[in-house]
């Protein structure tokens, strides 16, 4: 069996994936429906850890921001994501991971525009929300479907 | 058939938490009783009256716990008292385990005359069956009795029954798969209806068990979900629904090439499967395994492997499980 990190996650996250890849027959559907299970996740994250303690109050400019997903992937997966960039795209943060938790092991075929670490999205979005960051997180890449990192987008509304 | 009829009760007799049963006559005479309670008798009875030949599986809650109705067939009805803190669920789908032993047993009417709640009730019903099987073997065609249940479609009726299904196609050629809803259809209460042909043709080739299958088709839950709550194998609900299919009991989808592409075309995203496929080192497969292994292209999913070589799905996942490390992968995709 290939090594993998967190194997209890994995099992219970591709079971989510795979409940609701059979009761949705749209990708973008699928995508904001990983969404939301990521969003109700969020909320008991932020009760759960010590995220709030370790973050300003007042997480306003985009170097906070950043800050604030080191953060999240220092609590949640005691690691670092490959990239943070704040400068390519205005008003937007861009996460790179290349080796992300969430889709290890997974090999999907011909399903072009699947977020598969789509629950990520939504538990960032709503410990933004938390912090009063109002912003729209999207996985515009997956290592599942085929590219070499994971890739999210936090736009900054 | 005494003994029969003693082993399927005797699991109600062995099990915790029934606290009495009886085998009654369809009037609400216990002919056979087992520690059940007399003052519920009435009680049972009333009920029994209230609803005569249109019982169907019945719950009463009393005092003394929980009573579970249902008819074994045109002429008695299992009557089983469980413990009231027994879950509904539960006590149903015990008692439809011990009708399933039923099933294949005969039992002949009840007597005119008998004393009622009497163990030897049993022989007395074993000789009656006796003596009928010897009647029918002299002229079968005037005696309605149980026993012979050719007997029990009159050869007018079955035809009938017969030039109405007339267009729809055999059962082989619907798809009935463990994630397919089924859904009610123009016969469907036809067939549900006690004294229906196609009841007794249902009745004839299933027993109870179709019966019970088409009281769960509502068109929400899946072929899967149905078998489950019945402990019932996915083959046997598929078996029995091609056939309600095939006689407009039920509306499955058909099996043909037409049909998946309009599906396909219908949603963006198709049914999402995993398919084990095999990218490693051929050397490094044992023998034993290799049926498994070679067939691990990425076309078919772990199930159909598993029927593909009439294995237990539990031994093809425990091979395909076995071979992760040597660069067997499971590939998601949609079909």
């Amino acid at each position: 069996m290939p090594k993998v990190e967190n194997p209890l996650l994995l099992s219970l996250y591709s079971y989510y994936v795979e409940k609701i890849l059979s009761e949705t027959d749209n990708i973008e559907e699928a995508n904001q429906r990983l969404r939301n299970l990521g969003s109700e996740i969020g909320q008991q994250i932020y009760l759960n850890t010590e995220i709030v303690e370790k973050t300003k109050d007042n997480v306003t400019t985009r170097e906070d921001v950043a800050k604030l997903i080191e953060v999240i992937y220092k609590v949640l997966f005691d690691k670092k994501p490959k990239d943070i960039d704040m400068k390519t795209a205005r008003g937007s943060v861009r996460i790179t991971d290349d080796n992300c938790v969430w889709c290890q092991e997974v090999n999907l075929e011909g399903m072009r525009g699947f977020g598969y670490c789509e629950v990520f999205s939504g538990i960032l979005q709503t410990i933004l929300e938390f912090k009063g960051v109002d912003a729209k997180v999207f996985q515009e890449m997956s290592h599942a479907t085929g590219a070499d990192a994971c890739v999210w987008n936090v736009r900054l509304v | 058939m005494s003994k029969d009829l003693e082993r399927a009760l005797s699991k109600l007799r062995f099990d915790d938490q029934v606290l009495g049963y009886s085998l009654m006559t369809k009037v609400g005479r216990p002919f056979v009783s087992f520690a059940f309670p007399d003052e519920l008798f009435p009680r049972v009875k009333d009920s029994i009256n209230l609803y005569k030949s249109d019982l169907r599986l019945m719950t009463i809650d009393t005092d003394r716990g929980l009573v579970v109705l249902s008819p074994v067939d045109d002429n008695w009805i299992l009557t089983v008292l469980y413990v009231p803190e027994l879950q509904l669920g539960l006590a149903i789908a015990k008692t439809k385990n011990v009708l399933r032993l039923l099933e294949g047993i005969e039992l002949p009417p009840p007597p005119e005359e008998f004393e009622e709640s009497v163990e030897s009730n049993l022989q007395v019903l074993e000789s009656i069956a006796i003596k009928a099987a010897s009647v029918e073997a002299t002229k079968p065609l005037d005696t309605a009795t149980v026993s012979e249940p050719v007997v029990e479609t009159p050869p007018p009726v079955a035809d009938t029954s017969q030039s109405q299904v007339e267009e729809l196609p055999p059962p082989e050629s619907f798809n009935v798969l463990p994630a397919t809803v089924p859904e009610r259809g123009p016969t469907y209460s036809n067939a549900l209806s006690l004294d229906s042909a196609l009841y007794s043709e249902m009745k004839k080739l299933y027993r109870n068990f179709g019966f019970d299958v088409l009281m769960l088709v509502d068109g929400t839950i899946s072929v899967e979900k149905i078998a489950d709550s019945m402990f019932q194998p996915n083959n046997r609900v598929i078996e029995l629904l091609k056939w309600g299919a095939s006689k407009g009991i039920v509306e499955v989808p058909l099996v043909s090439a037409g049909d998946e592409v309009k599906t396909k075309a219908q949603s963006s995203m198709g049914h999402y499967i995993k398919c084990p496929r095999f990218e490693g080192d051929m050397g490094k497969i044992a023998s034993e395994d290799m049926n498994i292994i070679r067939i691990c292209d990425g076309s078919r999913t772990t199930e159909q492997i598993a029927e593909e070589l009439k294995l237990p799905l539990p031994k093809v996942v425990q091979t395909i499980a076995k071979y992760r490390k040597y660069g067997l992968k499971l590939i998601g995709k949609t079909i």
